[in-house]
């Protein structure tokens, strides 16, 4: 697509060929400004399931094959993602909220990109996050030589997604101060943006085109910084996106992250199965608390997202890699564990200790290997 | 039949069978029953044969009675209570539809299931692969936990022909029992019973056309099948039609074959299968569910009903349904309505849905039906077993032996149960079993009033036995707490002891996973022995009814309970109850069995270190019992207190430490050398130094009781080898040895010049004077421990002052063996007043000593001792001030005015070295700053001066400036409104942080850019603003006492949030909810959500060590309030900060 390397293609490139394939396969009627039947942009996310798809007798687009099976990207409830692409045919904000690393921003650029095939209109919201970045801006240097004007005004994603009836994500829209949120409240009501000081030309009203729409991610463990007004919350649809449900899928998954983060050192990713099922184990187990058995596990408050799993592995990894042969990786996993429990709150290291006088003891009772070696290694923890 | 059939030819054989014909329901389905009269008016049949075991027959006519309103329910049982079989009937049941349809065509109904006398055999827990099911479910859904009859049979009916919707549904049945055979297990063998059965009903119709109204499931199986053998297996059969209600038919009320959301299923049926009455179905139910949240607080508007049902209708549309099914509503409702918040506002919206879907329609019989159900139920009961019934009037007393008598077991279940439905009947009597341990046999007082027979038909509701009814009542306890505002731990235990009592093992299975997963999460430490208590009861099968092995599907429930217990372990550091030292010891003592553990080796390191005094001494005094600490180590630890105890702090250091050890006296003596370097540092101090710690040191050892302390006596007498527990009873040729060394001691310092003042003692007592001279040991080590140790009235001959004046103190007997009676009473002349008690103390001890005493005594309850304290002389100290404080309620106006000056006094004094303190941290305003930060606000003076250097003239002449830097304003905060709302628990006693909060927050009233709110609460809210200025006034009015009810003061607290930004509520308490902690985190996210800055103190005091409930308070951290432990200048810190934005 582009010239220079990326670390990361944008959805609507790296998925190229499917979006095009999915429009010409169904032709069945679309929300104004869409590029998909909601039906296709639901097949698009979460995959036709191993089928392979044909596009109508007769039909041929260039470039695009006649047949093609739709990958799954998203791994979760089909339903969920149903009822997301129904809201944003009702042209209505969808805001997907979850823990963190649960792959919320990924389904909200996969639904972008199917809906209006560009997921690159973002504002990332930050404490520093500006009304500007949701509104527009101006060039202070033209605005001071001229004077305010079209030419000196700056839009925002969001102005340029309503011009342009796209769709406009707002990541972690709870980081942004409440005063600039709720800049985000007369757009989605009016479905238009007041330019006071173009007052009198054309350019005083900026109106959404047809198709417009926000989804907007909040992190649940953000709740308190700042949190979002009644009044915005009414606008917004909401979908909660939970953690990925299944241990073998969730372990492939950081597998797979592990070893692209390593490629990118050229190191090989050397890291036992059995070690890294341990580590997926103790992550779920922490973060749901319940383990695997169901046996009752006080979680820690800090977030054991899968993002974290994949970052431990790394660093197991890298270990591995540099340091080879210096000591097995499953004597650092404690260590690390303790490194990713013990953030904000001091008393999540004594929970720590209490998932090891737990499962890890019964686990090491029942003699699985792994485990017993994990409740050897437990003096690491209690430093 | 195995899949590989291909299934259009099996449906196609299904749909054209003629004997019977075949309609495949399920029990509950508003599709089917909206369709069956149209059905069976085509069909003609001569006969309906329906899905009823033989005996419930006779009910026929009464449930086909048009003057009979749904729901109601019919059962039958064997006669002792087994083999329940329970059918609810709504209007939406097919079955009942049938019948209703029968009547008016005049034609015969009769049941066609297997009796329920020939039945020995129930349906074993299904599960296993379902390759068939699963393929369906893959074509229609998209939610993990999908009803196949649902999406196939019920979302897509509207609209349909009756025809095509039996086809669909004899089709679900049909995979469904083709999984089932396809399985390991193959078909349930009671199910192929049933068949057969069914199949010889349909052979003994003859050539009389027939239809049959059965579970599509079974459908198939009466194409033909093999005979089965039947006999009677079991006698007489009770059966009953009852009333019933939506509310127990909804599927979470825990009651078997029900159906979720009745309401909305009816209203389906209202819709007769048109797509567009389903529609405004929906819309009339998505109005109401808004409606309800606005009832209940909360805002939810038009817009968002429109928009829930334009998703719903949506989600059909694109799931290919005619029409919203339950499931689109339902996602509608949640993903519009609940803001992704499963506690606060999902909670209120699942209640105002489950008040809409679930509905509270109730069912009448028709008159003429005979009575039946739980009231008849009874009274068979009560007369065979014994007990008093309708002739009776006279009260019975009756001692119980369930363990031994099963009879008196079976009486003592009656009871119980009926006790829980509300029956007025049986009242126990309190008994207790020998050594305090738990009673194995009770007491209870009969009697057959009118008030019993006319509950009974009330209670019958519940269930036609009084078992069902008990189950019933103790099951729509659980759900309602389910579906309203969830589990309390106090409610789960209370439930677990009524569901134990009441024999009713399966609901103890399912109260004991409650316990489970309930306690871990918000229990306390008392609540979590507590439950521990009544598993051990389980297990040792106490509890007729109940049988051990309830317990065999919750094998790790103990070790959870007590991984719960050991995470509260680390809010006791700032515990001052013997109370809370006792609970940790028996925690330590569990888990002495099976090894220690990290954690909770690591939570008493953490507690012997950093906790109050009493708590590090029970924490020390564990890791001995646990190992993780050497007898001697703790020893040592003692001996130090005793040896640093030479101010008043240091003494109270030792008296509590001390009593955090002896908490675990009893296990502790095994190893009696922990205690040898405190015995040899009593012995060993100077007569002075013994005196100065003496009271401390009694006050130690009197927490115990006197069964322990006994225990410690015999320590000591074995050290020193004398008898000294001998009341009065001093062997005389000793005491002539202490008094002749003595005068002799005496004598020297005669000689040496040395003779101390002997004004302050009478003549006749020279063997008690306090010796100036270290070394001389007065007091005989036998005689001291007779004064720490001694009983009441024990007396030591030579040290009966000394002992007297302490017994004034401690000589009230708590714990062990107090009530005994083997001691004689007090028998020694008391001291007459507090009055003549405090010279003597100031005489015997000396005036610091004095002071602490009567502070003592002042906690202990003796109130007078508080208007002994010179006001002028005192040192200000909160421990004082909150001894004084708790006072207050219970004296006299005239005791109160004398009391006054001291307690003006202090708090004048520590509100002035506080504010002290305090003032620095709230000085400052912070205005806006000009920043190169693009904020959106641009400085334009500034801009222009900071750019004048790049000004240019334009070729037209005109001057240009570039703004190369342009600057901005940040946001400026105004800091002279804020509100902050302190919120203090005052439920427990009057504890350090309500004094400290109190006198906090005066200093706060004195700062101009705060208005300060001052809320006590316990069950009640007291609003203290006015009085918040005058802490003395203040502290005057608290009145502790009472339950703990965050929730209801937190919602007090949102009342006075005006503006959230500036808004501060500061919750001080101790975190121990009473009600349900949801309500309480619903209120919390309120608050926050608003915008509101809050803050949780767990303590607000000097020494920033708590005791709080961890689990609620890591609760609270989640939903957005931060909780710690606050000393009064970090609080005001923490303020200025805020201020200051």
């Amino acid at each position: 697509m582009s010239s220079a390397a990326r670390q990361v293609e944008p959805a609507e490139d790296a998925f190229a060929e499917e979006l095009a394939f999915l429009a010409a396969h169904d032709d069945g009627p679309r929300p104004p400004g869409w590029r998909l039947t909601p039906r296709a942009a639901v097949t698009f996310v979460t995959g036709s399931g191993g089928d392979t798809l044909a596009l109508p007798s007769g039909v041929t687009v260039p470039g695009v094959p006649a047949r093609l099976a739709i990958g799954p990207k998203f791994v979760g409830e089909r339903a969920l993602v149903e009822r997301a692409v129904v809201t944003l045919a009702g042209e209505r904000g969808l805001l997907l909220v979850g823990e963190p690393g649960t792959a919320k921003s990924m389904l909200s650029e996969l639904l972008a990109a199917a809906v209006s095939g560009d997921s690159q209109l973002v504002v990332q919201g930050t404490a520093g996050t500006t009304e500007d970045q949701l509104r527009y801006g101006w060039n202070y240097a033209l605005l001071l030589a001229e004077g305010p004007s079209p030419r000196a005004l700056v839009p925002s994603p969001v102005m340029t997604a309503m011009r342009t009836g796209g769709v406009v994500r707002v990541e972690e829209v709870t980081r942004c101060l409440p005063e600039v949120q709720d800049a985000l409240v007369s757009i989605l009501s009016d479905r238009r943006l007041a330019v006071p000081e173009l007052s009198g030309t054309d350019g005083a009203t900026v109106h959404a085109a047809p198709g417009f729409t926000v989804i907007a991610t909040a992190n649940l463990r953000d709740r308190g910084v700042s949190e979002m007004s009644a009044a915005l919350k009414r606008r917004f649809n909401f979908e909660a996106v939970g953690p990925i449900g299944d241990l073998a899928r969730e372990i492939a998954l950081v597998r797979r992250q592990a070893v692209t983060a390593l490629e990118r050192v050229n190191a090989p990713f050397a890291l036992d199965d059995v070690v890294l099922e341990a580590l997926v184990t103790a992550f779920r187990d922490l973060r749901a608390g319940v383990s695997v058995e169901g046996w009752s596990v006080e979680r820690p408050s800090t977030v054991m997202s899968t993002a974290e799993a994949v970052s431990v592995a790394t660093s197991l990894g890298l270990a591995d890699a540099y340091f080879p042969g210096d000591r097995d990786p499953l004597s650092l996993l404690p260590g690390h564990l303790l490194g990713v429990v013990r953030k904000d709150d001091p008393s999540d290291a004594a929970r720590l200790l209490g998932y090891w006088d737990g499962a890890v003891r019964r686990r090491a009772e029942t003699g699985a290997r792994t485990w017993r070696r994990l409740w050897e290694l437990r003096d690491v923890l209690d430093g | 039949m195995t899949s590989s059939t291909a299934d259009p030819e099996v449906v196609g054989r299904l749909a054209a069978h003629r004997t019977p014909y075949l309609v495949g329901v399920r029990h509950h389905s508003p599709a089917l029953a909206g369709v069956l009269p149209a059905l069976l008016d085509a069909a003609e049949p001569d006969v309906v044969l329906v899905e009823l075991p033989e005996e419930l027959g006779e009910w026929l006519p009464h449930l086909g009675d048009p003057a009979l309103t749904a729901p109601v329910a019919l059962s039958g049982a064997h006669r002792d209570g087994s083999g329940l079989a329970f059918y609810p009937f709504a209007d939406f049941s097919p079955e009942l539809a049938a019948i209703r349809w029968a009547r008016r065509a005049g034609v015969p109904v009769r049941p066609c299931d297997l009796p329920l006398a020939y039945r020995d055999g129930y349906r074993a827990a299904g599960g296993g692969a379902s390759p068939l099911a699963d393929a369906l479910r893959r074509t229609v859904t998209g939610r993990d936990d999908e009803d196949l009859w649902d999406r196939l049979v019920e979302a897509p009916a509207p609209g349909q022909d009756p025809e095509s919707l039996r086809r669909t549904a004899l089709m679900v049945g049909w995979a469904l029992r083709a999984d089932a055979a396809g399985s390991a297990t193959g078909v349930d063998p009671h199910d192929l019973r049933r068949e057969a059965w069914m199949r010889r009903v349909v052979a003994a119709q003859g050539d009389r056309r027939c239809a049959a109204v059965v579970g599509s499931f079974h459908a198939a199986a009466l194409l033909g099948g093999p005979a089965g053998e039947f006999a009677r297996v079991h006698g007489e059969v009770v059966t009953s039609l009852v009333p019933y209600g939506f509310d127990l038919l909804d599927e979470r009320s825990g009651y078997p074959a029900g159906i979720r959301d009745p309401e909305w299923q009816q209203a389906v049926l209202g819709a007769g299968g048109d797509p567009a009455a389903v529609e405004a179905a929906a819309a009339a139910v998505i109005v109401r569910i808004c409606a309800r949240i606005r009832e209940l607080g909360h805002p939810a508007g038009p817009g968002e009903a429109r928009e829930a049902l334009r998703l719903a209708v949506d989600l059909a549309r694109l799931r290919g349904l005619p029409a919203p099914g339950r499931g689109e509503v339902v996602e509608a409702v949640q993903t519009v309505l609940t803001h992704a918040e499963p506690w606060g506002r999902g909670r209120v919206v699942a209640r105002a849905a489950g008040d809409v879907l679930v509905g509270h329609r109730t069912g009448v019989l028709a008159p003429g039906t005979p009575r039946s159900g739980l009231a008849p139920a009874v009274e068979a009961l009560v007369e065979e077993l014994g007990l008093p019934g309708p002739g009776a009037r006279e009260a019975v007393a009756l001692r119980l032996d369930p363990l031994r008598s099963p009879l008196d077991a079976r009486r003592e279940l009656t009871l119980r149960r009926l006790t829980v439905l509300g029956v007025p009947y049986g009242e126990p009597t309190a008994t207790t079993g020998v050594g305090g341990a738990d009673a194995l046999t009770t007491r209870w007082t009969v009697t057959w009033t009118p008030a019993t027979a006319a509950t009974l038909p009330v209670a019958g509701r519940w269930g036609p036995t009084v078992e069902l009814a008990a189950l019933g009542t103790l099951r729509a306890r659980r759900s309602g707490r389910e579906q309203g505002e969830g589990h309390t731990p106090a409610a789960v235990l209370a439930d677990l002891a009524d569901a134990a009592v009441c024999g009713l093992p399966d609901l103890v299975g399912d109260l004991l996973g409650d316990v489970a997963t309930v306690l871990p999460g918000a229990g306390t430490l008392d609540e979590s022995l507590t439950a521990l208590d009544l598993v051990d009861r389980l297990r040792a099968g106490h509890l007729p009814g109940v049988p051990a092995g309830v317990l065999d599907a919750h094998p790790t429930l103990s070790r959870e309970l007590e991984t719960a217990a050991v995470a509260q372990v680390a809010g006791l550091a700032g515990a001052t109850d013997p109370a809370d030292a006792r609970a940790l010891v028996e925690l330590g003592l569990r888990h002495d069995a099976h090894g220690s553990g990290l954690r909770l080796a690591a939570a008493l390191r953490a507690l012997a270190d950093d906790g109050t005094p009493l708590i590090a001494g029970a924490a020390g005094a564990v890791r001995v019992l646990l190992g993780l600490a050497s007898a001697g180590e703790l020893g040592e630890r003692m001996a130090s207190w005793l040896d640093n105890a030479t101010g008043p702090d240091r003494r109270t250091v030792l008296r509590d430490g001390l009593t955090g050890v002896l908490a675990a006296a009893s296990p502790l003596l095994e190893a009696p050398e922990t205690l040898d370097p405190l015995l040899d540092r009593v012995e060993a101090l100077s007569d002075k130094d013994f005196l100065d710690r003496l009271p401390a040191l009694r006050g130690a050892f009197t927490s115990i009781g006197p069964g322990a302390r006994a225990r410690v006596l015999a320590v000591v007498e074995q050290r020193t080898g004398d008898r000294v527990d001998v009341p009065r009873a001093v062997d005389p040729e000793q005491l002539a040895g202490w008094l002749a060394a003595e005068r002799t001691a005496l004598a020297a310092l005669d000689a040496h010049g040395l003779t101390p003042s002997t004004q302050d003692f009478k003549t006749d007592r020279p063997a008690l004077r306090t010796s100036t001279v270290d070394e001389a040991v007065e007091l005989p080590a036998g005689l001291r421990w007779r004064l720490v140790l001694g009983r009441r009235g024990d007396r030591p001959q030579g040290g009966a002052r000394y002992a007297a004046a302490l017994d004034e103190l401690y000589g009230r007997e708590r714990g062990e063996g107090a009530a005994g009676g083997d001691l004689g009473a007090d028998l020694s002349d008391p001291f007459p007043d507090v009055r003549e008690w405090s010279d003597e103390l100031v005489a015997l001890f000396g005036e610091r000593v004095r002071e602490e005493v009567l502070a003592a005594a002042v906690e202990g309850g003796r109130f007078e001792a508080a208007l002994e304290l010179d006001p002028g002389a005192v040192r200000p100290s909160v421990d004082l001030l909150r001894n004084v404080l708790s006072l207050a309620g219970g004296l006299s106006e005239s005791a109160l005015a004398t009391l006054r000056p001291l307690v003006a006094r202090l708090v004048r004094e520590l509100a002035d070295q506080l504010a002290t303190r305090v003032r620095p941290a709230l000085r400052g305003l912070l205005l806006p700053t000009p920043t190169r930060r693009p904020t959106g606000r641009l400085d334009l003076p500034r801009t222009l001066r900071a750019n004048l250097a790049t000004a240019r003239r334009g070729q037209d002449g005109r001057v240009a400036v570039v703004p190369a830097r342009p600057v901005f304003r940040s946001r400026g905060r105004r800091a002279n409104d804020w509100r902050l709302v302190l919120v203090v628990d005052v439920s427990g006693s009057m504890e350090a942080s309500t004094v400290w909060a109190a006198l906090t927050a005066s200093v706060f009233a004195g700062v101009p850019s705060l208005s300060t709110h001052f809320l006590a609460f316990s069950t009640e809210v007291v609003d203290l603003t006015d009085r918040v200025s005058d802490p003395l006034s203040l502290l005057l009015e608290v009145r502790v006492g009472g339950g703990t009810h965050i929730a209801g003061a937190l919602r007090h607290a949102r009342s006075l949030v005006t503006v959230p930004e500036r808004t501060m509520v500061v919750l001080v308490s101790d975190f121990e909810e009473g009600g349900p902690v949801a309500a309480l985190l619903a209120q919390v996210r309120e608050l926050v959500a608003s915008g509101v800055t809050a803050l949780g103190c767990a303590s607000l005091d000097d020494t920033g060590t708590a005791r709080y409930s961890t689990s609620i308070a890591g609760a609270l951290v989640d939903a957005g309030m931060p909780v710690a432990a606050l000393s009064p200048s970090e609080l005001a810190r923490w303020v200025g900060e805020k201020v200051r934005g």
